[in-house]
């Protein structure tokens, strides 16, 4: 950081990050997959895709739609398994220098704690519980739509490790403040919302869903208004850091969900349209901060104004 | 890098809805295989807001110039149908697995079904230049002669052509697998290769493995990224699981697909 530039480095439960902006999990792959359009040493962290502590096949396909401004996805947590990511994942991952949070689902409390344990490994610098994915039976989501199963869960991830714990929450809930505060009265470090708002698409020729699932997450810019809006409600009733995402496709959708209360970004589905979104997302952020003669970039968070 | 700037030299009408592009594109030009595809990016806002998955058709290094064929079946394909010369594309590629080379004066069969055909004139394009160069049969089916885009351009890279439809419009009449059994008596091939609809190539797969032609298909599915991060273009793998079109594809061994599950939509 050059003395005149703005401070772009933030904190978010003890997580040490040059930038706000991370990638989303589940759109990002490891890493590599993205390493020669982009340099990954520049983002403020890496989210991984969901690791389970078994290898899951995913759903049938087809996985992914686009929608108006969006898309629907149904990918089904396909993942090598906690062991293979370890073994395999992890090392390449760790290269890139940047702190490294891993997106974790089971199928029970018992499952997290387990994967919790076993992920608190160097080179993992926090875990993400992925207690709301809409794309998979009996799973996550049926913690992270009710209160005390959240609760419960997280305090079981958090007595399991001593990594920072980042309670993702769903958005497909009638008031998304409640399972936000049990999250945080359990203990959690650090809140990421929205994941996807759960949705369907019909092929009225064939008169089949789109998905081999049926229905999918919708993701994407159509979905940004639904996640600010979130973002601050939550951040309005909960005094923990927010990691906000929801259709991020430039600075100043960042900025949108700083203003609103997150302390640091997330980008999801704008990293299939422009590979090199988070490296732009970051510049533009430097370039807004200057304009608006903003030292440092944390205090935007919670900065709206509303008279 | 695998991403480039395109720009529209000249958009040609090869048939109702179908489009020739020729692209100025020196990067994609010298560097796409056989096999491989671009993901272009269509729109520069929010809709069509993901790329879109094409096929290169043939290339032409000494002029920069890439062609890709495009059949408008929906919101992106219509808008390129649009676009006026000039027009630059942002894209990804070359990307994925191409088609594995024929050994050295093999007599190989090439199967296309209607847009399908693409790929499999750049393979053919490329075998024109080899030492030792393969025997290359061809048939090219589709629906009604319309559906036999730049067969011109697939004939005249053959040694031996057969067209087929299924209303008997041009060639013969029937489905591109009526021929592919007879052919396949008459003389039968060392090794195939295939890209069309999912259930024409499901029929070819079957066809191949019963008389123990090995076969390479090139297999589509929707996509989100292209480059192997959202596990979105899953098919079924023969092993079990999936297999990504975008990264282990879009040319797979027929025998590495279950085509079973593949017939289950
Ligand atoms: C590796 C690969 C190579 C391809 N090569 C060619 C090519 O050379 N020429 C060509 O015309 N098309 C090709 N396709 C198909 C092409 O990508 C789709 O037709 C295109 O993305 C449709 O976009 P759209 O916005 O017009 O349609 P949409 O409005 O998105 O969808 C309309 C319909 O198109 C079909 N479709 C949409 N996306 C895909 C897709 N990715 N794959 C298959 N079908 C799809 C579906 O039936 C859908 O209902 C290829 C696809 C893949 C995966
Ligand atoms: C293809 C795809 C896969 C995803 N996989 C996961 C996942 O494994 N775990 C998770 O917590 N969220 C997952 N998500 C949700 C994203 O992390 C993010 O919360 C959501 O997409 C909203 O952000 P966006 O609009 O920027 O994409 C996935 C999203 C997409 C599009
Ligand atoms: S399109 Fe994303 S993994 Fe293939």
């Amino acid at each position: 950081m050059t003395s005149s530039g703005p401070d772009l480095s933030v904190q978010v439960a003890g997580i040490a990050m040059q930038n706000p902006v991370m990638s989303a999990s589940g759109t990002f792959g490891y890493g590599m997959e993205y390493e020669e359009y982009l340099d990954l040493s520049e983002l403020g962290a890496i989210v991984t895709k969901a690791v389970t502590l078994e290898p899951r096949e995913g759903n049938p396909p087809p996985r992914v739609r686009e929608t108006p401004a969006g898309m629907l996805n149904a990918i089904g947590l396909q993942n090598p398994g906690a062991r293979a990511f370890i073994d395999e994942k992890l090392p390449q991952l760790r290269e890139f220098g940047v702190p490294v949070i891993v997106n974790i689902s089971g199928r029970s409390v018992k499952e997290f704690a387990q994967l919790a344990r076993m992920l608190t490994v160097d080179g993992v610098d926090a875990l993400e519980l992925n207690v709301s994915c809409p794309n998979v039976e009996d799973e996550g989501m049926h913690f992270g739509v009710d209160c005390s199963s959240t609760g419960e869960l997280a305090r079981a991830v958090v007595d399991s490790t001593d990594l920072p714990v980042i309670v993702k929450l769903s958005p497909n809930v009638t008031d998304i403040r409640e399972i936000a505060v049990a999250a945080a009265e359990a203990g959690a470090h650090a809140l990421s919302l929205i994941n996807t708002l759960l949705g369907m698409s019909i092929d009225i020729d064939t008169r089949r869903p789109h998905l081999g699932n049926v229905t999918g997450g919708l993701s994407g810019p159509a979905i940004r208004p639904v996640a600010v809006r979130m973002v601050h409600e939550v951040a309005r009733e909960v005094d923990l850091p927010i990691i906000g995402m929801g259709g991020i496709m430039s600075a100043r959708d960042a900025i949108e969900f700083m203003l609103a209360g997150a302390s640091a970004v997330a980008v999801g589905t704008a990293n299939f349209v422009e590979p090199a979104t988070m490296r732009d997302v970051i510049r533009g952020i430097a370039d807004y901060c200057r304009r608006h003669d903003v030292a440092r970039v944390a205090e935007l968070t919670g900065a709206l104004r509303i008279d | 890098m695998p991403r480039a700037v395109a720009h529209l030299k000249r958009r040609e009408t090869v048939g109702p809805g179908h489009y020739l592009l020729h692209l100025a594109c020196p990067e994609i030009a010298a560097s796409a295989q056989p096999g491989q595809f671009i993901h272009l990016r269509v729109g520069d806002g929010t809709d069509p807001l993901l790329r879109r998955p094409f096929s290169v058709m043939l290339t032409n290094p000494d002029e920069d110039d890439v062609q890709v064929l495009v059949r408008t079946v929906g919101r992106g394909t219509e808008l390129i149908a649009d676009h006026e010369e000039g027009k630059q594309y942002d894209l990804l590629g070359p990307l994925g697995h191409g088609w594995p080379k024929p050994g050295p004066g093999e007599d190989i069969m090439l199967v296309a079904g209607g847009v399908g055909v693409a790929p499999l004139i750049f393979l053919a394009d490329s075998l024109r230049t080899v030492e030792d160069r393969p025997y290359v049969r061809a048939i090219f089916g589709g629906a009604d002669q319309d559906a036999l885009v730049c067969w011109t351009e697939f004939a005249s890279r053959c040694e031996e052509f057969t067209a087929v439809t299924e209303d008997g419009s041009a060639g013969e009449t029937g489905l591109v697998t009526d021929v592919l059994v007879p052919e396949i008596e008459r003389d039968r091939p060392q090794r195939a290769y295939a890209c069309g609809p999912d259930a024409m190539l499901a029929v070819v797969a079957e066809i191949c493995a019963g008389a123990g032609i090995p076969l390479h298909v090139s297999m589509e599915q929707w996509m989100g990224c292209g480059v192997g991060a959202c596990l979105g273009c899953a098919i079924p793998a023969a092993e079990g699981g999936y297999v990504r079109v975008c990264t282990e594809g879009p040319v797979f061994d027929a025998d590495q697909i279950d085509w079973e599950r593949m017939n289950e939509r």
